[in-house]
Order: structure tokens, then sequence, then C-alpha cells
């Protein structure tokens, strides 16, 4: 059942049509692209791959797709997280009908739960499926609501199945709080940070992170992890200071901006749905000439 | 530019007698542990130290008796925050006047002025001194006051006696966005961390720390401060986890808890001051077994 999380992942965004409409045909190359180019699994879809404004048909199509082009080289997990929480459920079984090797869910959105409620949703979740689930922690992003080191270590000793967590608090306590208990008791525990934060989190235990930026430089996120991994910390923080100019660039306005610099990279992967904005011309050749500034142009692969 | 590298900086409490007023005798005999047991620098009064429940006098008397207790043995870093910016620039120029080494200020207290007001209140207390000049960043004390790193670079062009970010923020992203883009422009420039959790704040670049549990295991705090700063991080991890442990259990209290536990290490420093409650019913006790059941601190001193 178990899976081993290690590495730069790749969380891919969703390929859209002029008219908005899905574009499956492109997801096939941007998925064959990220496992060429090193990821250590695919994940779909993260919040930068627009889940939330995806019907409940379109996210299962696309999921199918990730699947079968991923043929089995890599792990990949789904992001079941849904506004219902039957749709999430429904997500996580499909996940695990069409062959997924995880799914992912994050704290439910909109209502608060309180911590008692926290644990039943990812009991009834984890026990609803036999596949590795991952939760996803990001309090910033929902009102405080937050997985703890205590809810980590009820759901370990309740799940057999809960492999990991994406850990997108990017802060040392949150990080370590559950990290030294999850570890202590399930030693393979992958603690995923959530973007490429892999030099404050490797360090503490880190098995990786979900990729913001690997579908515009995928080498520079690799490099730095093998930077982390080898105790090379100068080099490390140097390319932790040049992705984090990156994903200042990308978070303004994110996906949309990232999907501007994706064209600039010869990987057009269209629009962005609404409510969030479709990076403009302008934006896009702002963001070409901060990609050319940093190198990233002459350093990382153009095209599909 | 004047400069000073602080290093692992002890920040002791305040220790009141029965009748609230500041025990300058017990002041002495702890100023002399911290002394002996590693601090590198000591920054004072902190808000581990009640800062803010000591009046103006007290304050410039606590500084005047921490000068001449330490006399030049190490570098004595004052704390001047406050709410009105003439207020903490005065108490600025006084201690560079009384001998400190260097000041340090958080944002203002209560207030929630607009970013140009921020700047402005740090930049009037770096110029009222020519000693070097830090801000303390600790948002989650400060409700949630944010500082952008377009006002940190600002802070640099208005101050050539601005030295650095004490961070216990503890946010990733913050701290190498701070860090990363200073020292583009300021080589110099330091970060430091405002706690314990120095092995994210070594692996993204801090050269110091601030350490209020120093007083209660100061082995342990020295352990993980000089294998951090020897970038050795795996073998950091031990000692960091114990901190962390130590601190989640102090924290429970706040400074009631923090001087619960330097009663139990048998350095007695009294009660916090109101409003700060003291430890309730069977709060000391409980403390004081949760602290003799960590091994980790068993090797650590009792007594002055």
């Amino acid at each position: 059942m178990s899976i081993a999380l290690k590495g730069v992942m790749q969380s891919t965004v969703t390929p859209l049509k002029d008219d908005f409409s899905p574009d499956l045909p492109t997801f096939e190359k941007l998925v064959e692209f990220h496992v060429r180019t090193g990821a250590a699994a695919i994940a779909w879809p993260h919040h930068k791959a627009e889940s939330l404004n995806l019907t409940i048909a379109e996210r299962k199509r696309f999921a199918e797709v990730a699947v079968k082009v991923t043929a089995g080289r890599v792990p990949v997990s789904i992001h079941v997280s849904a506004l219902a929480v039957e749709d999430t459920m429904e997500l996580a079984r499909h996940a695990q009908k069409i062959g997924a090797d995880a799914i992912l869910a994050i704290t439910p959105y909109f209502w608060n739960p309180s911590p008692a409620a926290l644990y039943d949703y990812f009991v009834r979740l984890g026990t609803s499926i036999d596949l590795p689930l991952i939760a996803y922690n990001s309090p910033s992003y929902l009102s405080g609501v937050e997985i703890t080191g205590e809810l980590t270590r009820r759901l370990i000793e309740r799940l057999p199945n809960f492999i990991g967590i994406k850990e997108a608090s990017f802060d040392s306590e949150k990080f370590l709080e559950i990290s030294r208990v999850a570890l202590a008791l399930r030693p393979h525990f992958a603690m995923i940070a959530g973007v490429e934060f892999l030099l404050p989190s490797v360090p503490l235990g880190g098995a990786g992170s979900y990729s913001s930026a690997g579908a515009i430089c995928p080498n520079l996120c690799t490099q730095l992890y093998d930077a982390c991994v080898a105790g090379d910390w100068p080099r490390a923080r140097e390319l932790q200071y040049k992705l984090a100019r990156l994903w200042d660039l990308f978070r303004d306005q994110y996906p949309s901006s990232l999907k501007g610099g994706m064209v600039a990279m010869g990987r057009p992967v269209g629009p962005t749905r609404g409510p969030l904005p479709t990076a403009t011309p302008e934006r896009r050749t702002y963001i070409r000439a901060q990609l050319e500034e940093l190198g990233i142009l002459d350093t990382e692969p153009h095209g599909w | 530019m004047p400069t000073l590298k602080p290093g692992l900086v002890h920040t002791p409490v305040t220790p009141f007698n029965a009748d609230r007023r500041i025990d300058f005798d017990t002041y002495g005999k702890l100023l002399e542990f911290h002394l002996r047991h590693g601090a590198q620098a000591l920054a004072l009064p902190m808000h581990a130290g009640e800062s803010v429940s000591l009046g103006d006098g007290e304050q410039q008397a606590l500084l005047k008796f921490a000068i001449g207790q330490i006399k030049g043995r190490v570098p004595l870093i004052a704390h001047v925050s406050d709410s009105g910016t003439g207020i903490a620039a005065t108490r600025a120029r006084r201690a560079e006047e009384t001998g400190a080494a260097a000041v340090v200020a958080t944002t203002p207290y209560y207030w929630t002025p607009p970013p140009a007001m921020v700047l402005e209140h740090f930049a009037q207390i770096g110029a009222a001194v020519r000693i070097p000049f830090y801000v303390f960043y600790t948002p989650q004390e400060m409700g949630g006051t944010k500082l952008g790193t377009d006002l940190i670079l600002k802070l640099i062009q208005r101050l050539d006696n601005f030295a650095g970010v004490i961070d216990s923020s503890l946010d990733w992203q913050s701290m190498i966005n701070i860090i990363s883009n200073a020292q583009r422009v300021r080589p110099s420039f330091q970060l430091i961390s405002g706690t314990e959790y120095m092995i994210s704040g070594g692996a993204i670049g801090a050269t110091g720390m601030f350490s209020s549990l120093a007083g209660i295991a100061p082995k342990l705090v020295g352990e993980l401060y000089a294998l951090c700063r020897k970038e050795q991080y795996d073998k950091a991890r031990p000692a960091q986890e114990a901190v962390a442990a130590l601190r989640q259990v102090v924290k429970k209290t706040g400074i009631a808890g923090l001087k619960g536990a330097m009663r139990a290490v048998e350095r007695d420093c009294g009660q916090p001051r109101p409003p700060l409650d003291a430890l309730g019913n069977g709060d000391y006790e409980r403390l004081a077994a949760a602290l003799a059941a960590m091994p980790a601190l068993a090797g650590e001193p009792k007594g002055w």
C-alpha cells in the first residue's frame, strides 16, 4: 500500500484552451515533460492547478490522464479536496478506481472545523479507501485551521495509510511540532514542504517538496534538493535565494503568473479561470524579463 | 558602519521580589549565571524579561545595573521598544550613553500605523544612536503587524547602523526574502534567530540566536547553537527537538511558565508582574514534573 515520497514532486498546472475549456492533449505533454525532467512524483490538482475552479467531472478526466500518461514511472497523487466533503469522498474513491498511488486532502474549506471534527474528517476519508493518504496543512489560507502535532499523532495511531503531510505553514515551529511527533511514531513519514522551501525543511527531516516553479525551472529545483541532501549549505542558500525570487514573481497572481512564465519557456498552457486573473501580455513581458535576468532562459529546458 | 556579531545571545528574565519590585540581588546572580554558561552577548530586558511591565525609570535602572555587573565581558544589547517613537528613540540614546553595544526595537505597541510610519518609527530610533541597531520582528506578539522586505530595504538606505533583523516570525518566506534581498545591498546585514528554532534559521543564513530558554537549559541551547553554526544540522536535530519540546512545555503558561521552570532548576526569580498571571494551583507541580521527565535536561545545571 505504501509509497516512498522523496525529492522534488511536481504538482502540475491545468492547461486550458482559450475558451477556458480543458486542454487534455497539452496536459498529457505537461505530465510527460515533468516525468522526463526528473519529477520524483506527479501531483494533481493542487491549488495551483485551479482545483476549486474545475467541476468534479473535469477533475476526474484530468486525473485519469495523469495516471495514464505517468504509467507507473513515478507515483501519482490526486488532490481530492472539494468544497463539499461528499465530493471529496467521491474523488477519493475515483482516485483509487483509476489506479492513483495516493490521495492528498487539505483541512475542509470555509467552516473552520473543530479539532475533533478535523480528526473525524481525516479518519472518514482515510478509512474510505485503501490508498495512502497525505494530509495538507495550510493554516494561513484557512483562517488558522491547522494540523497540529497532537492531531498528527492521533491520525498516525488510527490510520496505517497516513503516510505524509504537505506542510505549507512555512513556519519552523509548526513544521517541527508535526515532524518530531510524526517521525518518532512513523520513521518514513514524509514531511513535504508546500513549495520549494527545501533549505529550511530538509535539515529538519523534510522529505522534499511539492514544486511551484518546476514547470519553469526543473533543473534549479532538483539542484536545490541535491545540495540540501548533500549538506552543501552555501550552495543550497544560493539556489534557495534564487528560487525565492522566482516564488515572489509567481505568487503574485498565482498561478496566472506561473502560466504566463510558461509561455516564455515555450510551454504555453492557456489562460486561468476566473475569479483568478489571466496574465496580461504586459505581465508576461515582465516575467520573461525577470526570467532572463535570473538566467533561467539559458539554463532550463525550452519547449516540451 | 559600527559592527557587532552577537552570536548566542541570552535573554534573561527579570526577577521580582514578593512586593513586585525588581530584585537586583537575584538579577546580579542571574547575569553571572548566564555569563558562566555560554552567553556570548546579553539582550535585556526583552519580552522574556517583561520589558513592557517595567516603567521607563526601571528600564534605565536595570540597564545601568547590568552594564555595571557585566563590566564589558560580553556585549549588551538594550531593548528599547515602546509605543511612542520619541520615547523609544530617547531610550535608545540613553542606552548608548549608558554603555550598550547595540539597541533593538520592535514595531510600536498597540498602534497599527501605516507602513510609512512604521519605517519612520524605526528610522528615528536607529538615527538616535551610533551603535548598531536591530529590528526585532515578532508579528505573533505584535498583533500581526508585518514587516515587508521593502521596509527593510528602505531602512537600510536611511540608516548606516541598521545591522540586521532578529526574527521571531519563524516564517521561512519572510526570512529568506529579507536576508537575500538585504544582503544584496548591504552584505554585512545579519539575520538573527529570535528564538531557539536555529536549524531552519541557520540554514537560511542566521548567524546568531536569541534564547530565553538558556536560563533553564544553557548546555542544550549552547550545543544546538554550536552545531548549527558549524552547519552540522543532522547532528543538531536531537538538540533542536529537545529544545522545541522544552519550549512547548514552558509556553503553555507563558512568562509564568518560564519563571516556574527557573524555579524548578533552583534559580527562583519570583513571579511575573501583573497583568500576567502567576502559575495556578497545581501548574508548578505539573511543569516541574514535565521538566523532570525530559531526559535531555538531565545534565543541566541546578542552582546558581
